[in-house]
């Protein structure tokens, strides 16, 4: 059974650690007896080829998944709980739901209406769409609106579903400087993503999730792989050791 | 015809159903289960069935029965098993059947059961006003309870859960509060059009509305001028009351998807 344990008041160097986590959809083993952690202020990426369980992880970290095994720790450094943010990579709103984009801003983060157009500018969000349903954006400026949102609640614990999917390059420079400032301002951010290139430019932590292969080398891990592919010179720590045989989970902290 | 007191009470009636039913319409019709209200509404005739045959209130079977399949649908919404718009479809055929099969113990004439099938405004009593007085007041406290969570997972259930909104609690208010809704709209527009009420004024409203509060101001003045007007019509003209709104509801709707398409 999955427990989530909170700890309040508590200065541990990671804002989230998982234990052990289990975790099976419709009879298929997504995530076995995974153990990973989340620094404090890091910009941590998920990463892993389709079908390894990076959504899951973050999912089931959310409390969106029934985990079916683990634990999962939440350090809050105030007496109250880690207030959790997550961007999906897309929605696909309801047709019959007539909401316009300042509509969707006060419902779902509570905005004031003298705020509505501060906080869109923030992710770069085109104002003249302020009136719009929500139904009739692009998937870049619905992505958008959902990180304007997110950031207004302001979260202790970020988790991004591919933030960059959708958006043009214009905005994608601007996207990532956002990331970087709330980062710099305390946030904690997990973003999952394929984009080694972003990993290899900003990652402060990497949890790197492999499937059906044992990564029992250096050579062998995907991550390894991957990140020595893009130039990533200083991997300081590989935990599990590559050496050890590990299957389906490996985490590279501090590159 | 105002100064009626049978029909005071259809007046009463129908303003109340068109508040609370397109209260409830705005969060079902996106949720792609309008044919919730078919479903409940005819699986209800199963407890009508047992109370006259039983000779208690009809309501009060009806309303019971009403409240468990509203439950049974909000446990199964999230179901990868079982289908809402499957389930709806099994409680409209079992509830049917088992009200025809009831009815085939009661030989002869049942003026009841055909007053529950289309409505009739003289079948109101003052005690029926009382009960959708309360169910009202009911639905409009928990509306404005359970407002945000309602709006937020109706969009998405996953970020209304992170943001800590009690999406499961407004889940259950809205598939209980609804059943029980149509139950105590069947005598006034009967089992078998009662969901034009619930679902027309929405979808009219969807094709003149371009915002959230519009819907809402649309569906709720539709609503109302439909029943409003069709009672009228039903007295004057001596129309059953359900058939009579219902088609009014029909060309209103008709009418905006007609102006929505030209205005694009």
């Amino acid at each position: 059974m999955l427990t989530t344990d909170l700890k309040l008041n508590s200065d541990h160097v990671n804002i989230v650690e998982c234990h052990d986590l289990s975790l099976i959809r419709n009879t298929t083993e997504v995530l076995c007896a995974a153990s990973c952690c989340i620094p404090r202020n890091s910009l941590t990426f998920i990463v892993g080829e389709n079908g390894t369980g990076k959504s899951s992880l973050a999912l089931t970290i959310l409390g969106l998944l029934p985990g079916n095994d683990g634990l999962i720790c939440l350090h809050s450094q105030s007496s109250r709980e880690p207030v959790l943010g997550y961007v999906p990579q897309s929605i696909d709103f309801p047709k019959q739901f007539k909401l316009t984009v300042s509509e969707y801003l006060q419902y779902s983060a509570e905005v004031k209406n003298a705020e509505i157009e501060t906080t869109l500018e923030r992710v770069d969000f085109p104002l003249n769409h302020i009136t719009s349903q929500i139904t009739q954006l692009s998937g870049g400026q619905v992505q958008k609106l959902l990180l304007a949102a997110e950031l207004y609640r302001k979260p202790d614990v970020l988790f991004l579903d591919e933030p960059l999917a959708n958006v043009d390059n214009a905005s994608e420079k601007h996207i990532i400087d956002v990331i970087l400032e709330i980062r710099n301002q305390g946030v904690t951010i997990a973003i999952i993503t394929h984009d080694w290139n972003m990993v290899s430019n900003y990652a402060d932590h990497v949890i790197c999730l492999n499937k059906n292969f044992a990564c029992t080398s250096t050579s062998a891990c995907l991550c390894k792989n991957s990140l020595s592919k893009v130039n990533i010179k200083n991997i300081q720590k590989v935990t599990p050791d590559p050496e050890h045989m590990h299957d389906g989970f490996c985490y590279i902290e501090n590159i | 015809m105002f100064s009626i007191s049978f029909m005071q009470r259809a007046f009463i009636g129908c303003l109340l159903l068109s508040i609370t039913y397109g209260l409830y319409g705005m969060f079902i019709i996106p949720r792609k289960i309008g044919f919730m209200a078919d479903g409940i509404s005819h699986a209800s005739l199963l407890g009508i069935a047992v109370g006259l045959f039983i000779g208690v209130n009809p309501l009060l079977p009806a309303l019971i029965l009403a409240a468990f399949l509203g439950f049974l649908l909000a446990y199964s919404a999230d179901s990868h098993r079982v289908t809402s718009d499957g389930l709806i479809g099994i409680f409209l055929s079992g509830g049917m059947s088992g009200a025809i099969i009831i009815m085939a113990f009661m030989p002869g004439y049942k003026p009841d059961l055909f007053s529950y099938l289309f409505g009739n405004l003289l079948s109101i009593q003052n005690v029926d006003i009382y009960a959708l007085v309360a169910f009202t007041i009911f639905s409009i406290i928990g509306f404005i309870l359970q407002w945000r969570a309602l709006v937020i997972s109706t969009i998405h259930l996953d970020l209304s859960k992170v943001i800590n909104l009690p999406t499961t609690q407004s889940k259950y208010f809205l598939f209980i509060g609804m059943s029980l809704g149509l139950i105590l709209g069947v005598k006034l527009l009967g089992v078998i059009l009662i969901s034009a009420l619930l679902i027309t004024p929405v979808m009219t409203a969807n094709q003149i509305a371009t915002s959230f509060k519009s819907t809402f101001i649309s569906t709720q003045l539709v609503g109302f001028f439909a029943s409003f007007v069709g009672i009228i019509l039903s007295y004057s003209l001596d129309l059953p009351p359900g058939p009579t709104i219902a088609l009014l509801l029909v060309v209103i709707f008709l009418l905006s998807l007609l102006q929505s398409k030209l205005s694009s």
